[in-house]
């Protein structure tokens, strides 16, 4: 009978755990983490903003007395806010539909897919410089320009949202499958007609989008710029504020609120019924 | 069948070649897939382009249609007016049924249809609508591909097979003198593979269309094609084109 013999195996190594579980602290430097630490130290270096004025003031007295001011809203202005309401409710729509119209061809042009890059970069460069200046700002030059009425509104509102517009527009145009439209040009359509039959039709659920968020944040926007004479209710929000008629101010408010939140209740249904249609890429 | 010499191309004196094609070469990532091929296509015949997966069927289709620029060699097309045209110029004349369809999925297939004829009115004329003698011939062709309850259903909304319909039904309303296809029938049925194919056979043999289509059945070829051009995957010099019975039918 054989002899059997056991050979002894050499064991190997005992891997190092503690240093197979923990990642080197240099490996952890992606740009999220740098960005977050970076955001970190900005808020400890920002916190001198926080002093106030420095005098022993009670916040929560003060709140309680300015806010007592709002309560009762004195309705009776209700018929005047809801004349000023329709005026900027007009202003707004008036300067998304410019706004529409105007940031179509701006949108193409700075569309990568459908431009030359030397004509993205102006595009985009001029959609930036519009974004950089507010609404307010808009409404001010447009006061100088045609004077304290609803067409600075307007104007104001227009090119403030062209920046916006145009910007968001590109990006559906960029989204889209641009092959069917190059299907089309092989059968001998114009650029414009493959345009609207090759790539419109996927691109309009995406823009009717972003085309009523526009009008909605243009209502909120436009009861603002009144402020600086540009017609609508935010010329009555100033009046009643220099003249500290705080009740009739909450009334304003409350209207504002009232449309808002309709308008945001119905673009949010209409946008819901329309993106999902937006998704009609091809595979 | 009839094998036809590669040196000699066919040319008879009743039947008007519509495409000359001239010692064309294609190559991709440095590997040619088809060389010195030299052919003259009788003008209102159906033609299967065969062979295997990956051999260049697609890209012979491209070169004909004007879409890619062949590595080598000379395309010349003689349109019905007798001019001949050098490609890419002649593109307007050819219809292509896209592999993907590539039909526009938000719109309904009566526009989808319908663009295929976009070609033929400036761009203000269509800027609203197509006119609507147009769209009445369009809804006949899409009732004639058994589609006639789709038509103004978006072509996301239904089926493959379906969409492979319209995408043929666009390239016919386009009546092209020149029809590529590109595997046409291959999401359809048997029975309506040949529903299709006879239509597009009828089309060459009536209306003088020269129909050019990849087809992978060999059953289909025999029935339908009256040449059939094979590619041959080991040595791109080796094309053949050979007469299939069906043109004696």
């Amino acid at each position: 009978m054989a002899e059997t013999k056991t050979i002894a195996q050499p064991r190997p190594p005992e891997p190092d755990l503690e240093a197979a579980v923990s990642l080197p602290w240099h490996h952890r430097l992606n740009v999220l983490n740098v960005s977050l630490v970076v955001f970190l130290l900005m808020v400890l270096s920002s916190a001198g903003v926080l002093r106030g004025s420095g005098r022993d003031l009670d916040y929560f007295a003060n709140t309680k007395r300015f806010l007592g001011n709002f309560f009762p809203p004195d309705f009776s202005v209700a018929g005047q806010t809801m004349i000023g309401l329709w005026e900027t409710f007009q202003m707004a729509v008036m300067a998304t539909a410019f706004a529409i119209i105007l940031s179509i061809p701006i949108a193409i042009a700075g569309a990568r897919t459908l431009s030359p890059a030397w004509l993205v970069f102006l595009a985009r460069m001029l959609m930036n410089g519009i974004r950089t200046i507010p609404s307010l700002i808009w409404a001010l030059i447009a006061v100088a320009v045609v004077g304290p009425n609803t067409l600075a509104g307007v104007i104001g509102l227009t090119f403030y949202s062209i920046g916006y517009l145009g910007k968001f527009f590109s990006d559906a145009f960029e989204s889209v499958d641009v092959d069917v439209a190059k299907a089309l040009r092989a059968l001998g359509a114009r650029t414009i007609q493959a345009f609207q039959y090759g790539l419109w039709p996927h691109a309009k659920p995406l823009v009717w989008s972003y085309s009523l968020w526009m009008l909605e944040y243009n209502i909120r926007s436009a009861a603002i710029i009144g402020y600086v004479g540009a017609g609508g209710v935010g010329l009555q929000l100033y009046t009643y504020q220099e003249y500290y008629q705080w009740n009739k101010f909450a009334t304003v408010l409350l209207f504002i609120l009232a449309l808002v939140s309709i308008l945001d209740f119905l673009g949010e249904r209409i946008r819901k019924q329309i993106v999902p249609k937006a998704v009609g890429r091809q595979s | 069948m009839v094998a036809l010499s590669q040196s000699a191309p066919p040319r008879t004196s009743d039947e008007p070649s519509h495409l000359a094609i001239e010692d064309l070469g294609f190559q991709r990532n440095g590997k040619w897939l088809f060389r010195h091929l030299t052919w003259r296509v009788p003008r209102g015949s159906i033609i299967a382009i065969v062979g295997p997966s990956g051999v260049g069927k697609s890209s012979l289709l491209s070169c004909l249609a004007g879409l890619v620029k062949p590595t080598e060699g000379k395309l010349t097309f003689c349109c019905n007016a007798g001019c001949f045209h050098d490609a890419p110029d002649y593109q307007k004349r050819v219809g292509i049924i896209f592999q993907n369809f590539l039909l526009a999925q938000n719109s309904s297939l009566l526009r989808n249809v319908t663009a295929g004829r976009l070609g033929r009115y400036p761009w203000w004329r269509t800027l609203i609508h197509m006119p609507r003698a147009d769209k009445l011939e369009a809804v006949r062709l899409l009732i004639d591909l058994g589609l006639g309850d789709y038509v103004h259903r978006r072509a996301a909304d239904i089926s493959g097979g379906e969409q492979q319909r319209a995408a043929i039904a666009r390239a016919l309303f386009q009546e092209p003198e020149l029809l590529l296809a590109d595997e046409p029938v291959s999401n359809l049925d048997a029975y309506l593979c040949g529903r299709v194919l006879g239509i597009l056979r009828q089309q060459a043999h009536e209306q003088k269309r020269t129909v050019m289509c990849v087809l992978h059945d060999a059953a289909l070829v025999e029935r339908f094609a009256d040449y059939a051009i094979s590619l041959d995957p080991m040595s791109p010099e080796n094309w053949r084109v050979r007469k299939v019975n069906a043109a004696a039918a």
